[in-house]
């Protein structure tokens, strides 16, 4: 793919970063399936596990030994990053796999980093899905903010929802951060600081108050450039006596305190089975074609592609 | 979206200004349910003061609006801060019964304001032309036109007030024979006819009837 094609490709490729700040949320399990959910559909579509370091995606989705990994194209083992992708038993699905790599991968350092996001963002596919790690280090971040419609996965649990409120938070700073650069946060910081000591972080809502304060030019662009994001909430292992409305009560929490649209894409049923797949290293969706939770996962499918969101071409977080 | 803390008390309910009761109760119930201390939706997301703030300005907003002279006062206090529209705050309208029969308003539909009826009874009886109209022994159609047209009144009127057809009226007039109803109904329809112009309607109906009596 050269040329017209190529430049024709990025423009239509979708890009949903999966994320939750708790592991055994199941974000490699919404990954693959919603991944192999698009490929039965007809789209072209790639997954990549940037979980470095602990890379399970592979497992999720049937190939227990992939042979190539993005550590290739971090050790410059090969020159671009389409080499290291790997087709897989299911028609349309490609995969990146995360597997393999070097011990030291996990701590990729911030100009490796920068190279492996502006590459994702190149690769010509459909629908490029990340399946991040879990915790809210930086790497973990800026992998999620490669789009503006990232997918945060979370349990009806208080552990789980503690982390995502956490991971969200995150998110929000750092793209103030990105926003306003180094000399104008350091500015906003400190006025909030002498405002009010905890605002920073339990409440990052209220540095966007202080900047249209202090600036409202740069308050007005960083309003706008926050209301841009377009964030998506699943809520998975929704056991029978869970509250359903628990995520949409999120989704309420998030839009009335963090100013954030937040669209809650519906629940995910817990089924024990998922278990069962994970060890016969069979895709659930496969193996189990008949249950709740499949039907839950192609109802998410669904309600993911009604939204449309072009990706900008390398956006704020590749500069 | 504002903080918390600006919001007035149906921003922090989530309800319009003229929210019933029964709604403020439920969003109330809704949105407690999202704060308190169990709630698992906002685990972890607010401090423990945090929290309390929210819950006890939730409390102060409720126990506000669903007091109905507590509620009064505070809307005066949102229209005089321009925050809510005059008349755009809930009104009980419960506590009124609604009339189903308004007899003074039919009444006043069909014969038109009362000081309209006055001035032309008084018209009626002082111009001369109409007195001796009436005194005749016999009324014809054009006799009945002379009148309306002395006392400033259009047909299109009479219909609207009286529901009788312009065809009808206008037959009348001209005596077009071939329109005429059985004579029960055109009685009626004579007498609603002078009773909008506030002359006597016996004199009209009777005139009327002899006179086309006369003529076949």
């Amino acid at each position: 793919m050269i040329g017209q094609n190529w430049e024709s490709a990025i423009a239509m490729s979708h890009i949903w970063s999966i994320g939750g700040g708790k592991g055994g949320s199941g974000k490699s399990f919404l990954t693959g399936n919603l991944g192999i959910l698009l490929a039965k559909q007809g789209y072209q579509t790639l997954l990549i596990d940037v979980d470095l370091g602990a890379a399970n995606l592979h497992t999720i989705i049937g190939i227990p030994h992939p042979e190539k990994s993005i550590s290739d194209f971090v050790n410059k083992k090969v020159v671009t990053l389409e080499e290291t992708v790997t087709p897989t038993p299911i028609p349309n699905l490609y995969f990146i796999s995360g597997a393999m790599s070097n011990l030291d991968i996990a701590n990729l350092a911030h100009e490796q980093k920068m190279k492996l996001l502006r590459n994702i963002a190149k690769l010509p596919y459909e629908y490029i899905l990340l399946d991040l790690g879990a915790g809210t280090s930086f790497n973990t971040i800026d992998f999620f903010m490669i789009s503006n419609s990232g997918i945060f996965v979370t349990t009806p649990e208080p552990t789980s929802i503690e982390n995502i409120y956490r991971l969200i938070r995150s998110v929000y700073l750092r793209k103030i951060r990105q926003v306003l650069k180094t000399y104008d946060f350091r500015i906003l910081a400190e006025e909030a600081e002498r405002q009010n000591s905890s605002a920073t972080i339990s409440n990052p809502d209220v540095l966007l108050h202080i900047m249209k304060e202090v600036d409202p030019e740069k308050g007005g662009m960083l309003e706008k450039a926050l209301s841009t994001l377009n964030f998506k909430l699943t809520l998975n292992q929704l056991r029978k006596h869970d509250n359903p409305n628990t995520g949409g009560l999120i989704c309420k929490i998030i839009e009335r305190h963090l100013a954030l649209k937040m669209y809650f894409t519906g629940n995910i049923s817990f089924d024990d089975r998922v278990h069962n797949s994970v060890c016969k290293k069979i895709p659930f969706l496969d193996l189990y074609p008949y249950t709740q939770t499949t039907l839950d996962l192609r109802e998410c499918c669904k309600s993911l592609l009604s939204i449309h969101d072009v990706h900008p071409i390398l956006q704020d977080a590749v500069d | 979206m504002k903080p918390y803390r600006e919001q007035n008390y149906y921003e922090l309910l989530e309800v319009s200004p003229n929210a019933s009761p029964l709604e403020i109760r439920r969003a109330y119930k809704t949105i407690f349910d999202l704060y308190q201390d169990e709630s698992i939706a906002s685990y972890s997301f607010f401090s423990q003061e945090e929290r309390n703030e929210i819950l006890s300005l939730l409390e102060e907003a409720y126990l506000t609006v669903i007091n109905p002279e507590l509620r009064e006062a505070y809307d005066r206090k949102l229209i005089e801060l321009g925050l809510v529209e005059e008349g755009k705050q809930y009104c009980d309208k419960t506590k009124e019964p609604v009339p189903i029969y308004d007899f003074k308003k039919t009444q006043l539909y069909i014969l038109g304001s009362t000081k309209r009826t006055e001035d032309l009874r008084s018209c009626a009886s002082e111009k001369p032309v109409i007195q001796k109209i009436l005194a005749q022994e016999t009324l014809a159609g054009t006799d009945l036109k002379r009148i309306r047209t002395e006392l400033e009144i259009t047909l299109e009127e009479i219909a609207a007030k009286t529901n009788v057809r312009m065809a009808m009226l206008r037959a009348i007039e001209e005596e077009a024979h071939e329109f005429f109803l059985p004579m029960v109904y055109m009685k009626g329809i004579l007498k609603s006819y002078a009773r909008y112009l506030q002359v006597d309607e016996n004199i009209i109906v009777n005139g009327f009837i002899k006179h086309i009596a006369e003529g076949k």
